[in-house]
């Protein structure tokens, strides 16, 4: 049977128009710098509303016959749609911001979407060498993104240290698949299964450093303690709109192929790996929380935050049960519309005032008051309160880790969550109780303005009425569980 | 013909040097050098498990033939940034490059 | 025709009044505050609709259900539901009676802000900071800043954030009542994180005054770690029993469906929230502080129906506790909070602060009346306290706007000058000391009853000791602020009596102070609709119905105890000076109270010593240890050589490589070890 190259319409769409967005920045180069971006966004909005016409859809895409290295399902319709959701974002927040501060602005955008086209294949993947090269395409879009600003000292740091420890980690990541292939004799995540759930004793020490490498390297791309390190730097130094995208595109995508892979090939050694993850789990949520009470820098704090809530997502992978994918799904929306309105706003912030210090937060609510509710609305998610989208999302995820006997580590995350409150709270203060270093009140561009407006709305929508989201995902999660 | 055993040490052997490579080299290329090495440990593993164990069909050696051109193209874009760092601060030594820290 | 289970209109019309304040208040005619207080005047109304539907051919219409599918997935399911029973019914008249009565008094109390420095003025209105900036300056050269005890405080000013404020309190009505009529556990949580995020936003209502914004970080935190037990016996009460739904998880621990131990433990997680909402001690150091927040919010959040919400859910939850043997730890709990409080009120100088301390000691005795296994007693003087508490705190509240300063040092006399304030005033202190005939009598003796009956003799004697402290506190309240002479003149002959706006809820509070008592005797219950009185009426199913009786005894000791306590104060400010010599003569017990136990410098260390140590020290670890310093050993062991050192410690990327090659080897080492 030939590949069913229809089943990858919102792949083509993306590379075509990624393609077309540099072709219209090279022959037009009087075009304003922040153009692109906005043609990009329209891009990535019609690979989304094609991702759509594959709900229902159930097919594999067989490269030769009987090896299926894409599935294109439900789980993938939901993530293609989170990721192009995603980078419509990104883009519109990166426009100006692009337009301010850096040069080539139609390869920024283009990458933008080939990033998106990465993750998106990372979640199709059902071959370990598939999987294996959409992440690659994935990371090298980021450490071009991540070093962009060519002439900034911080951002060409960032992406060094990105791109190197990346390798590395790819190196300890391809070394596990290579022991699981020597271990199951295939790469196709059924057969793999297949080979697990018949094979003999004496393989389990292979297989546990297969998995312990494999844990590493995808650990290094959530960012998962102690593969975390690069993660705060990165942050930091990256282009704003581009942190923005590490936190969601890139740990979204990654978190998608962290369980797809856990859950349709591992599944049958779950006790060769569940304490491994749980125990990283544990380690992360609490690193992470503790170590964001000591920064200062807002991008700083939001990746070490981010490192919080990779801890939770950990639960999901950990639990590896239908109601944990499905958690999963839904935290990591929730967690995506909830980033997207921090960093735009933070966005907004920085191109107005060119810092990133929480301490040059102070007295926002006077200058600036919508942004500084918005702010609120999106730390009060993250920290997980009722009728924000956190809420919700966050009890999914540690309900899902108690139910699956994981009562400790569902103990520890609302402990750690419960820290995290405190330096949501030390941004809030900064922002109501300190008076302004710079007098003036200003306002948020009309584009942006409306962005944030429909991302807080997104927020309370979630944590207010979360069925829609949560049957999607649950029926998103479902397809991974049919066996 | 050699056991498998012996092309598997030679690939842990290989990674393990690489490893170290990367904990001890300074120097930017010399630490994507290491990469490279523990690299071709992959593909020493993936080729022995192919021609040991599976040898039809030829899953390792494909995967091998993608690890080798992704590590190309790593380390072009690699480069490129240690370029980068060269050119804003006359330096490839990574010690030197530490000004997002803590 | 509204019956019981349209309940659910309750809520959602503040929500309603929420939502447009919240984005059109500036746009409003008077920033919208009559939206306010009709939305919750509507509610008001329909509340006695409900009451009304439950009394037709009662009690077959109740409880009141009806719900509504909310989220489903897999085994998990949480309705959107309400359950309208008699504690629910009696909750909602105390909470839109209360809120109705602090909406309209607001309308008064709210207009101008007062007590702000120099500084504050300049930031909240910079228009007009040229205007008083010399008349600031001078005063911060004096340091007469915040001094709240001076009368030489700034001038008062139009409050900016009057329709926020309107907005808030109609979010908080819907949070509230949604609380109270939740037929889940998961429903009736989010409601009361959302309480708490109103009282948060109300204490730190004046964020420019830095203790304010302090006092409601110091609310919203304390709360939430009595909230994360919550969650945790909420989720491990859903994993025994696969339901949030209140009923059918007390049905399961009635009937033995949980193993007792886990009942236990769940029980005890569960209870972690009423002891952060409720303020019951060790989690208690919020409430006095949260008197920060403007006097309307202290009575309404702070006195009357947020904090007793930890109450409400015990005495929701009480067969629960009662199964998990849980009541004796409540009982003591409550009387340790009860007395510990009301000592601490007889040394507090600042008028909110005595009474806040007051609301503590209450809210402990009302966990008593549940230790004592009576949901009756406990309502009752729940209803009883929110009329009168919330009379105190808005009666305070023109005392402020009267004099502005709360520190009762200067005052004394005002009965004269503001003789509907003080009327009320006194009578709402006489209920709360629980003099006959006025509504905390018969409360506290339905409360005394359970004890003596329930508890034994020793609980009973220390309950006597509690009403002997409510009494002392109570006249020192009283006598330093409306009795006896002025002790400041200039504030003495500036005062006036508040506006009608602020005077009405005072009349009607304190009216509802005498009169609320009454419906526990049979007679008045009958007239009312209520067989057998109200203690009748609140029985919660499987309760021993008890009927009322007056027991001379008990209330013959009850009342001799209070007026034992009011005439030991009364007899020590008689004379002048007797007091301070008296309170010289002790000094140790005397600091020790007056600061409070020392309970917040405590955990002031615990912040600074132990989790702020702990949070640096994993910091320090990240930056130090990892980067640096544990590099070291571990370098040198992979490089056989110790010169090599020197590079591992300053290098960065390889460091971080480091750490990814712990983590693995750390795995595989556990893996390993594990495995053979």
């Amino acid at each position: 049977m030939n590949p069913d190259y229809s089943l990858l319409i919102p792949e083509y769409i993306l590379a075509v128009w990624a393609a077309l967005v540099v072709a219209v920045d090279v022959m037009m180069p009087k075009l304003r710098r922040d153009v692109p971006a906005y043609l990009a966004a329209l891009g990535a909005l019609a690979a989304g509303i094609a991702s759509v016409l594959y709900i229902d859809v159930n097919k594999g895409f067989e490269a030769i016959p009987g090896v299926t290295i894409m599935h294109v399902d439900d789980y993938t319709t939901y993530m293609r749609v989170l990721l192009c959701g995603i980078a419509v974002f990104i883009l519109l927040m990166s426009a100006q911001f692009v337009r301010m501060r850096l040069s080539h602005a139609g390869e920024y955008s283009a990458i933008v979407l080939v990033a998106t086209l990465g993750g998106m294949l990372m979640v199709e993947g059902t071959e370990l060498i598939t999987s294996w090269i959409a992440l690659e395409l994935l990371s090298f879009c980021f450490y071009t993104l991540v070093s962009f600003a060519r002439r900034e000292l911080r951002s060409n740091e960032a992406g060094l240290k990105y791109m190197l420890l990346g390798a590395f980690s790819t190196a300890l990541f391809l070394y596990g698949l290579s022991l699981i292939y020597g271990v199951t004799g295939t790469t196709t995540y059924d057969g793999i299964a297949a080979a697990l759930s018949n094979r003999g004793e004496d393989l389990t020490l292979a297989l546990v450093v297969g998995f312990v490498f494999i844990i590493a390297g995808l650990g290094f791309k959530v960012a998962a303690v102690p593969f975390h390190m690069y993660t705060p730097d990165a942050y930091q130094g990256a282009p704003l709109p581009i942190t923005a995208m590490l936190s969601t595109t890139s740990k979204a995508a990654a978190f998608a192929l962290f369980f797809r892979l856990f859950t349709t090939a591992f599944l049958p050694a779950h006790e060769e790996w569940k304490w491994m993850i749980a125990l990283i789990a544990a380690v992360t949520m609490m690193w992470g929380n503790l170590v964001a009470l000591q920064q200062t820098n807002l991008r700083r704090l939001f990746a070490y935050s981010s490192i919080g809530q990779v801890g939770f997502m950990l639960i999901a992978v950990a639990a590896a049960t239908q109601d944990a994918g499905s958690s999963l799904l839904f935290h990591m929306a929730g967690y995506a519309v909830t980033n997207l309105a921090a960093f735009t706003i933070i966005v907004v912030f920085f191109n107005r005032e060119g810092s990133d210090e929480i301490a040059d937060l102070a007295g926002l609510a006077e200058r600036q008051p919508f942004l500084a509710l918005a702010m609120v609305t999106a730390l009060f998610s993250l920290a997980g309160m009722p009728l924000f989208a956190g809420f919700f999302t966050k009890f999914m995820l540690f309900v899902s880790g108690w139910d699956a006997g994981l009562e400790w580590l569902s103990g520890v995350a609302v402990v750690a969550s419960l820290i995290s409150l405190y330096y949501y709270l030390m941004v809030i203060r900064q922002m109501y109780v300190i008076a302004p270093r710079v007098p003036g009140r200003f306002r948020t561009p009309a584009l942006l303005w409306g962005v944030i407006a429909v991302l807080v709305v997104g927020v309370f929508f979630l944590g207010i009425w979360p069925a829609p989201l949560l049957d999607a995902a649950d029926t998103a999660a479902a397809f991974l569980f049919r066996a | 013909m050699i056991p498998m055993e012996h092309v598997l040490i030679l690939g842990a052997a290989l990674f393990a040097i690489g490893m170290y490579g990367v904990l001890a080299r300074r120097n930017a290329v010399l630490i994507l050098l290491s990469v490279e090495l523990m690299l071709n440990a992959v593909n020493l593993n993936l080729i022995a498990f192919n021609v040991y164990l599976r040898p039809n069909p030829a899953t390792g050696m494909v995967f091998s033939v993608f690890v080798i051109v992704i590590a190309a193209a790593e380390a072009g874009l690699a480069l490129a940034i240690i370029l980068r760092l060269f050119r804003n601060r006359r330096t490839a030594n990574v010690d030197e490059a530490d000004l997002l820290k803590w | 025709m509204i019956g019981v289970e349209h309940a659910w209109i309750i809520p959602a019309i503040p929500l309603g009044s929420f939502i447009i304040l919240a984005l059109l208040h500036n746009v409003l005619p008077r920033k919208g505050d009559w939206l306010g207080v009709l939305a919750i005047l509507t509610s008001f109304a329909l509340v006695w609709f409900v009451v009304a539907d439950a009394f037709t051919n009662y009690p077959d219409h109740l409880p009141g259900r009806e719900s509504l599918e909310w989220i489903e997935a897999g085994r998990f399911r949480v309705d959107l539901g309400i359950h309208v029973d008699e504690v629910a019914i009696v909750m909602l008249i105390v909470v839109t009676t209360v809120a109705l009565m602090v909406n309209i008094y607001s309308t008064g109390y709210m207009q101008e802000r007062h007590g702000l420095t120099a500084e504050e003025q300049r930031r909240l209105l910079p228009a007009t900071a040229a205007a008083h900036g010399g008349h600031g300056d001078t005063h911060g050269d004096a340091g007469h800043v915040e001094s709240s005890g001076h009368h030489e405080t700034a001038s008062a000013v139009p409050e900016p954030r009057y329709g926020w404020f309107f907005a808030v309190l109609s979010l908080f009505a819907f949070a509230m009542l949604t609380l109270v009529l939740a037929d889940n556990l998961l429903l009736m949580f989010a409601a009361w994180e959302l309480v708490g995020v109103c009282s948060f936003f109300l204490i730190g209502f004046y964020w420019e005054r830095r203790s304010a914004a302090e006092a409601a970080k110091k609310a919203f935190i304390t709360t939430r770690i009595g909230d994360v037990g919550m969650l945790i016996g909420i989720i491990m009460l859903w994993k025994a029993t696969g339901t949030f739904h209140i009923q059918t998880v007390l049905h399961a621990a009635e009937t033995g469906q949980i193993g007792h131990t886990y009942l236990v433990i769940s029980a005890l997680f569960l209870l972690m929230g009423p002891i952060g909402k409720s303020a019951q001690v060790p989690l208690h150091v919020w409430l006095p502080d949260a008197m920060e927040g403007p006097t309307p919010v202290s009575a309404l959040i702070h006195a009357a129906t947020m904090v007793v919400a930890g109450v409400y859910l015990v005495a929701r939850m009480l067969p629960l506790f009662e199964a998990a043997d849980l009541l004796r730890v409540i009982l003591t709990m409550g009387m340790i909070t009860a007395v510990f409080a009301s000592i601490v009120a007889l040394a507090q100088t600042d008028l909110k602060k005595v009474i806040a301390y007051s609301t503590l000691s209450n809210l402990g005795i009302m966990m008593v009346a549940l230790g004592a296994g009576s949901v009756t007693a406990a309502m009752f003087h729940l209803m009883t306290h929110a009329f009168f508490k919330a009379c105190l705190f808005l009666g305070a509240g023109s005392v402020i706007h009267a004099t502005h300063t709360q520190e009762m040092g200067p005052l004394g006399g005002l009965w004269k000058k503001m003789p509907i304030t003080g009327t009320t005033f006194i009578i709402a202190a006489l209920a709360n000391a629980g003099i006959i005939p006025l509504a905390g009598f018969w409360s506290k003796d339905e409360i005394l009853h359970s004890i003596d009956s329930h508890a034994g003799v020793v609980w009973f004697v220390i309950a006597l000791v509690w009403v002997v402290l409510s009494g002392m506190y109570t006249a020192r309240l009283v006598g330093y602020t409306f009795l006896g002479k002025p002790r400041d003149q200039h504030i003495y002959s500036h005062a006036h009596e508040s506006p009608f706006a602020m005077t009405l809820p005072l009349i009607i509070l304190g009216a509802l102070s005498i009169v609320a008592g009454f419906p526990i005797l049979h007679e008045v219950g009958n007239s009312l609709g209520l067989p057998g009185g109200i203690s009748e009426f609140l029985l919660t199913p499987g309760e021993h119905a008890e009927e009322f009786h007056f027991n001379v005894g008990l209330a013959t000791a009850g009342t001799l105890s209070a007026l034992l306590g009011m005439f030991i104060t009364g007899f020590l400010m008689a004379s002048p000076g007797r007091m301070a010599r008296f309170t010289a003569a002790i000094p140790g017990p005397y600091n020790l109270v007056k600061n409070k136990f020392y309970f917040d410098e405590m955990y002031q260390w615990l912040i600074d010593r132990v989790i702020l140590v702990v949070a640096y020290g994993v910091a320090w670890f990240d930056r130090h240890v990892v980067n640096d310093t544990g590099v070291d050993g571990f370098s040198s062991l992979l490089n056989y050589t110790g010169f090599r050192l020197k590079f591992a410690q300053t290098g960065k990327i390889p460091n971080y490589a480091l750490a990814i090659v712990i983590g693995v080897l750390t795995l595989a080492v556990i893996a390993f070890s594990t495995n053979s």
